[in-house]
Parts: C-alpha cells; sequence; structure tokens
C-alpha cells in the first residue's frame, strides 16, 4: 500500500510538468507580446521593461527561471494589474471557489446517493420515476441553462433571493444557494443514476439473499450490507465529478457574479494577462490531480478485493 | 469457385418445413430500440433539428445576420407585426408620460400600484398597465393628446408605413458598344472604379483616399470584434500590422467589395426614394419586384418589402435580429459542430486505439501512455486559454475540441479489439497474409462498430454542450454568427426585461439535447440490454 501511495505521488510530477511546460509554450506562442498595448514607448524603456520581465533572454532560460519560480511557490508577477502578483489574486478568489466547489460537491453525493437508492428500493413507482426524471434534466441541460433559468424565477420573478452576490462582499448567506444547486446539477444527474444501477445490482447478489435469509432488518441489510457495495463506482466517479465542478464553476462565477477563481480565468483570458492564465491552470491542475490521487486511494480502502502492487 | 455466385443460398428451415432466418445484432438491436418509446420519439426530434438547420437558407425566414436597429427588442407575437408592436411602445410611452405630466388621471389605488412597480424597477408592467388604461380611456374619450403628440404619432404611423426594406437581387453592367449584359462583380477592379468615378463624379484621389480610409476601417473593426477589450494603441499597432501583411490579390479584392458597397448603396437609395412615395399613397401592392438603372451601364434587380410588416414569432435580439432564424442558423452551427467534431474525435480515437490494441508492445505503452497523461489535464481550462490566445473562430474551436476529445474513444476501441484479436477469424486473416492495415480496419473495427457508434451517440450532446459552454463564455462562435449557447449568454445580461431573448434559445437546446441523450440510453439498451439502467 505505502509502495502504492509513493508510486502514485511520483506519477504526478511528470503529469504536473507537461501542465506547465505546455502552459508555457502556448502562451510564448501568443501573436503580439504583453506589452505591445503601451503606447510606442522608447526603445530605451523598452528594453528596460523587457530586462524586468526577463524577456530579453533566450526561451529555454526563460522557461528554467519559471520552473525554478514554480518550484518556490512563486507564479510570477501579473502583466496587467501592477499593484500585485499572481499569487495575490490566486490566494484572494481561491477560497471563494473552494467553498462553493465543497457545497457544490456536497450537495450532488448527499441528494444524489439518497435518491438513488429511493430509487432502487421503490423502483417502478412515481419515487424512482421522479428521481430519475430530475437526474435525466441535471445530465441533459447545461449547467449556463440552469443557472440563469433558477436566478430568473426564484430572483427575478419570485425575488427570494437577490440575483447575485457573495457573501464575502455583502456578508449574505443566502445568495451561496442558487450558484451551488447550479454547479451540483450535472454530478447529482450522475450519481443518482449511478447509485440507482450499483443498488439494484447489489440488491439481487447472494450476499443479501443471505442477510434477508437469516432475517435481518430490512434497514441493516440496506445500510450495513448493501451501502457498502453500492457506493464502489460512486468513489470512483468522484475524479470526473472534480473536473466537472472545477470547469463548472467557471460559468456559474460568471453568471453569479462570484469573486472566485473561475470568474478571474475568464476575465484574464481576455485581458491576455498570460501569467495570471498560467497560474490559475497550474493552481487547478495541482488541486484536480490531487483530489484524484485521494480517490484513488479512498477506493482501494473502500474495496478489500482491490489490492495494489 | 465459377459458379459460386449463381447458386442460390439453400433456404434454411426447421423441422417444421418453415422458413427460419438468421437474425442480425443489428437487426435484433432495431428491434429493442423501437419499443423504447422515448428513443423513438427522439428519433424524431432529432431528424426535425438537422432537416431545419439543413435547409435553413431555403426557409422564409428573415436574415439571421440582417440588423434592423429599430427593431431592437422586439417581444415575440404571432399576430402583430413590427409596426403594430413599435407603435405601441411608442403609445405607452405617451401614456406613461402624460400620466407622470399630470393630463391623465388615474384613481388613488392605481397610482399606489404603479409606484410600487416603479420602485421594484419593473418598469414594462408600467407600460403595460398605461397602455391597456390609456387606450380603454381615449376609446371612451375621457382622455385625448395633445397636438404635439398627436403629430408625433401621426409621423410615427406614416414613417412604419413608409419605410422599406430594399434587397438587391442581382447587379448588371451593360456594354456600351456590344450590348452584351454581363454581372457587375465579375468586372475587374478598375473597370469598377471608371464607372464609379463616372457616376459619382469625384476624381480619382478622393476615391482613392475614401476607399483607404474606409477599408482601414473595416479592418479595425474585425479586429476588434476579434479580441475585444484591448486599449486603442493596440488597436492601431495590430491594425498596421495586418495591413502589412495583406498581399495585393486581397487588397484588389477589398477595394472591389468597397466599390461594390459603393454602388449598392446608391442604388437602394434610388429605389427608397423612388418607391417610398408609392409605400405612402398605397398604389402599389408590397413586395414588389423592380428593375432600376442608374445609367446607361448599371441595372440592378431590386425587391423591396415593408419592414415594418415583418412578423417575429420569437422576438428580436438587441440588434433587431430576428430571433426564430438566429436559433435556426446558430443550430445549424451547434449541431454542425457536434456531429463533426464527434466524428472527427472518433476517428482519431478509433485509428490510435485500434493501433494500440493490435500492435500492442511499445506502440500500446506510448500511446497510452500519452492517454493517461492528457487525461490527467484540465483540458477544459487548456482550450479556454488556445481559444483567447489564437482567436474566436469555428476552425479553432472545432479543432480545439477535436484534439482533446478522443481519448476515452481510444480506450474503449483499444479495450474491445484487445479482446477480438486472438479470436479464429482474425488468426484465418492473419494466416492468408492480410496486411496489418487491412485485419485491423476489414475485420476488427466494423466488429465494435455497434459499441463505437452507441459511445458516440452520447458524445455529441457532450460535444454540444461543450461548444456552447465556450460560446456562452464569449469565447466561441462570434457575431454575427450565432450558437445556442451564444445565444444564450447574449440573453442573461437582458433577461428580467426580455426574457425571450434567453429562454427561446435554452429551449431549443434543451429540447434537442434531451432527445440526444435519450437516443443515446436507448441506443446504448439496444445494443446490449445486459447494461440496462447503467450509465
Amino acid at each position: 500500500m505505502t509502495k502504492y501511495v509513493i508510486k502514485r505521488l511520483l506519477g504526478i510530477i511528470p503529469t504536473l510538468l507537461i501542465i506547465i511546460t505546455v502552459s508555457f509554450f502556448i502562451v510564448r506562442l501568443a501573436p503580439g507580446g504583453p506589452f505591445d498595448g503601451e503606447r510606442n514607448l522608447p526603445e530605451t524603456i523598452k528594453r528596460n521593461i523587457e530586462a524586468k520581465y526577463h524577456f530579453d533572454e533566450p526561451l529555454l532560460m526563460q522557461y528554467g527561471r519559471y520552473m525554478f519560480d514554480i518550484l518556490r511557490g512563486d507564479l510570477g508577477p501579473s502583466y496587467r494589474y501592477k499593484d500585485h502578483d499572481v499569487n495575490f489574486y490566486i490566494f484572494e478568489s481561491l477560497p471563494n471557489s473552494m467553498i462553493l466547489g465543497v457545497i457544490a460537491i456536497s450537495i450532488s453525493v448527499l441528494f444524489g446517493i439518497s435518491s438513488g437508492i429511493l430509487a432502487a428500493v421503490k423502483q417502478n413507482t412515481w419515487a424512482d420515476y421522479l428521481g430519475m426524471a430530475f437526474a435525466i434534466v441535471g445530465i441533459s441541460v447545461p449547467l449556463f441553462v440552469i443557472g440563469p433559468v433558477l436566478q430568473y424565477v426564484f430572483a427575478v420573478k419570485l425575488q427570494w433571493v437577490p440575483t447575485s452576490g457573495w457573501y464575502t462582499v455583502d456578508g449574505n448567506w443566502i445568495t451561496i444557494i442558487l450558484p451551488a444547486i447550479t454547479l451540483s446539477a450535472a454530478n447529482f444527474g450522475t450519481i443518482a443514476r449511478l447509485t440507482r444501477s450499483s443498488m439494484l445490482e447489489t440488491l439481487r447478489s447472494d450476499y443479501i439473499r443471505t442477510a434477508k435469509a437469516k432475517g435481518m432488518k430490512s434497514s441493516t441489510i440496506l445500510f450495513k450490507h448493501a451501502l457498502k457495495g453500492t457506493l464502489l463506482p460512486i468513489v470512483s466517479y468522484l475524479g470526473p465529478a472534480f473536473a466537472g465542478v472545477v470547469t463548472g464553476s467557471v460559468v456559474v462565477e460568471s453568471v453569479f457574479r462570484i469573486p472566485g477563481l473561475g470568474k478571474f480565468f475568464v476575465q484574464s483570458s481576455f485581458n491576455r494577462d498570460y501569467t495570471l492564465i498560467v497560474g490559475v491552470v497550474i493552481v487547478y491542475s495541482v488541486i484536480l490531480i490531487f483530489m484524484n490521487f485521494i480517490v484513488d486511494i479512498l477506493y482501494s480502502l473502500l474495496d478489500p478485493r482491490i489490492t495494489y502492487k | 469457385m465459377l459458379n459460386k455466385k449463381t447458386e442460390k443460398k439453400p433456404q434454411a428451415t426447421n423441422q417444421f418445413n418453415q422458413a427460419v432466418a438468421g437474425n442480425s445484432l443489428t437487426r435484433d438491436a432495431w428491434r429493442r430500440l423501437k419499443k423504447n418509446k422515448m428513443a423513438v420519439i427522439s428519433i424524431f426530434i432529432v431528424v426535425i433539428y438537422i432537416l431545419l438547420a439543413i435547409a435553413a437558407p431555403i426557409l422564409p425566414i428573415y436574415p439571421y445576420d440582417e440588423i434592423v436597429l429599430d427593431h431592437q427588442n422586439l417581444p415575440p407575437s404571432f399576430t402583430q407585426n413590427a409596426g403594430t408592436l413599435l407603435l405601441e411602445k411608442r403609445l405607452a410611452d405617451l401614456y406613461t408620460q402624460a400620466w407622470r405630466s399630470g393630463s391623465l388621471e388615474v384613481s388613488e389605488a392605481e397610482e399606489e400600484m404603479l409606484w410600487t412597480w416603479i420602485d421594484a424597477n419593473e418598469t414594462n408592467k408600467v407600460w403595460d398597465y398605461m397602455l391597456e388604461k390609456g387606450e380603454q380611456m381615449s376609446a371612451d374619450g375621457s382622455f385625448t393628446f395633445s397636438a404635439t403628440d398627436q403629430r408625433r404619432i401621426e409621423r410615427l404611423e406614416e414613417k412604419l408605413m413608409s419605410e422599406l426594406k430594399v434587397s438587391i437581387k442581382s447587379l448588371w453592367y451593360t456594354d456600351p458598344i456590344s450590348n452584351e449584359r454581363e454581372k457587375l462583380s465579375s468586372l475587374t477592379t478598375e473597370q469598377l472604379i471608371d464607372l464609379y468615378l463616372d457616376l459619382s463624379g469625384t476624381d480619382i484621389d478622393t476615391l482613392k483616399d475614401q476607399y483607404t480610409r474606409e477599408i482601414e476601417q473595416q479592418l479595425l473593426r474585425g479586429i476588434k470584434d476579434q479580441n475585444p477589450e484591448l486599449p486603442d494603441a493596440e488597436y492601431q499597432q495590430m491594425l498596421e500590422r495586418e495591413i502589412e501583411r495583406l498581399s495585393e490579390s486581397r487588397f484588389d479584392s477589398l477595394i472591389k467589395s468597397n466599390i461594390l458597397t459603393k454602388i449598392t448603396n446608391q442604388i437602394v437609395n434610388d429605389a427608397n426614394s423612388h418607391l417610398g412615395q408609392m409605400a405612402t399613397d398605397e398604389s402599389v401592392l408590397f413586395p414588389v419586384k423592380e428593375e432600376i438603372s442608374l445609367n446607361d451601364t448599371i441595372s440592378a434587380e431590386v425587391e423591396a418589402s415593408r419592414i415594418n410588416e415583418r412578423i417575429y414569432y420569437l422576438g428580436t435580439d438587441y440588434q433587431g435580429r430576428d430571433m426564430l432564424s438566429r436559433i435556426i442558423y446558430g443550430g445549424q452551427v451547434s449541431i454542425a459542430i457536434g456531429f463533426v467534431g464527434t466524428i472527427t474525435s472518433v476517428l482519431i480515437g478509433i485509428i490510435l486505439g485500434a493501433l494500440a490494441g493490435y500492435l500492442g508492445g511499445k506502440v500500446d505503452y506510448i500511446i497510452m501512455r500519452i492517454v493517461d497523461i492528457m487525461y490527467g489535464l484540465p483540458y477544459m481550462l487548456l482550450v479556454i486559454i488556445a481559444m483567447a490566445i489564437f482567436g474566436r473562430n469555428i476552425l479553432n474551436l472545432f479543432f480545439a475540441l477535436a484534439i482533446i476529445s478522443w481519448l476515452t474513444v481510444s480506450r474503449m476501441v483499444r479495450g474491445q479489439i484487445m479482446s477480438l484479436k486472438n479470436q479464429e477469424f482474425i488468426e484465418a486473416a492473419r494466416s492468408m497474409g492480410a496486411s496489418t492495415w487491412r485485419i485491423i480496419f476489414k475485420h476488427l473495427v466494423p466488429n465494435s462498430l455497434s459499441v463505437i457508434i452507441v459511445f458516440s451517440t452520447l458524445r455529441i450532446p457532450a460535444f454540444i454542450m461543450t461548444e456552447s459552454f465556450l460560446s456562452f463564455l464569449g469565447l466561441g462562435v462570434s457575431a454575427p454568427f450565432a450558437s445556442w449557447g451564444s445565444l444564450v449568454g447574449d440573453g442573461v445580461g437582458s433577461m428580467a426585461l426580455y426574457p425571450w431573448k434567453l429562454f427561446f434559445p435554452a429551449l431549443a437546446m434543451t429540447i434537442f439535447l434531451f432527445a440526444m441523450n435519450f437516443l443515446g440510453d436507448g441506443l446504448r439498451d439496444a445494443f446490449d440490454p445486459q447494461s440496462k439502467n447503467q450509465l
């Protein structure tokens, strides 16, 4: 097990290296340097600026310098905002995104698993159909449709919640509800369907029949015996679920005007603030890769049948 | 060997001498699919969408990119045309003004209600109410407009009646000597310049100045569309670079289209003044077709229709473009990207997956490591970066999406092929000397096709969603083109006042995605009944 963990941890390094390298070179390939927008500067000033950001060095040297900086945890200066560097902006907006993402994942896991179990236990009843109808809506309708429609119905028409806002800005926790629901919709649908089919399969297996034959209470069978077997495919889905939340948050944060990393990312790709874009991508990648890692470890802990060499 | 083809296969029979027919997997799957009601309905919906998208250019809808600034944000209506809606808008405005200035009196309760609406920022409710109230009061004679307002309304009515939309069907040039007619656009740029100088009476230097300036502006607009929100100085530099890069022939064609636009404008002006009179005294029934000649050499066939007689079933957008045709054309873009993108990514996936699965060894190792590493990338974010840096157009979008979406297909195909490659029929083919290429694409791939088709069907909605996701953020398809995503994105900002701009594209898209998902699920259940209820 320890060996496996170490091997997986070492496997992260090449992926991260590739992400950083690809992002670095995509940005350098871009037509027009980041300072083309400045007014026609005198040659000397231009040279000074380029020297400040090390643009006068050969490309490989710049790459090496960038890598070294990242190893020290420094993502470099922002090309657009002169007051602070990339680290500052990322650490300012990351908590907002994290809170939103964690709430959204919790909603989708909690409601997804419970409605999946309900649908499986009450198969072919109205509870089953209702749950699965919600699930297919979550899967089929893109979140940039769900978000604005929810906003229109609950904020504009019914006026139960404000249209946008965020608790760090106005201290109003209620504003977190709509974005979290929107962000959780797709994962909720997938998890609910996964749970249902997995539960149906488990309920038909021999060990459940044995438990029933021994006269155990049906609630004990359900939650003590069947649930653990049911959860396996859901745990393995959590990796893609995190990825979905990360990309989804880009849209949700734009729609609901949340000062998070995703909104920052879109803004900086419009602004062509290259270091900021690469910085955000690296942060996202690190989060995603570690989430996948944790999910893998969790999986092996849950399922004693799996052994890693 | 020789008579193999002429000899008929004997009919298989059972012990009761009844014909027994084999049942292929596809036929079996089709039978199961037909039983699935949702899947059958979905097939119909998808077919209707595809037909609409293909037939878009010949459908009787208004052009999707025609900007009519007077018709901004008109609500959807099946019965009232644009003119009536505009008149109502103005009347509502005038009644409200009359109420605010005190000449139109309402009861105390109504006054209170109107003010609560205004405080809640729901001015559209106020307008609707005032229109209804005002019409009622004018009908029973308790309110009349002041003379100036009366005149304003009359002038608007007149304008709405007389405004024409002139479109040029064809432009002709008649040679004064040989009397031969040819299309104006087939002339060379020098000839066109000469013609235009003749027509307008300007001298060549002024004209040169004029078109150089106009072309520069046109290029600048293009650059601004591609890269919004940059400082002016940067635009200026980009423009200079762009002009430096322009080739001789491209510049020539720019001049040509510029001159053609000038001539067209003159014809449109001519037709407007000439037909506008007819429109006001209602001497002809619109739409009319006419032949107009500017002078002896240039003539044109024009078609004129009353622009305010248009009916917008789904309303208009912020530039007065018809939502219905934008949704249909947007669907064309979305569906095309969905289908073509899926096919491309599936092809890449099949080739790489088949090679990895069949050849094994080093090839397999390398391809699968690439797939593994790419799986770890936050690819949506990389696509966003690529779109932001390399410019927003449909081709870039398409490439960016196709390059990242072959991963799952290749894994799946690899698995299929690995399970098939040791079977007897492959060994037989190999022993007969079939090449690797032939074995893969003649024997292995066709045998795993059903799995691939099912998977591809489920990929299409995902692809459409991804494309729309980017367009929604403003990183995909850009104006004047539309896709469902960009339409929803346009509608979000103003949904409180103009909800139709959000709902109709969202609805069109949702229905299609539902249908595709149901169809994909149905196909999967049909081809692989064991997988029922799974994801």
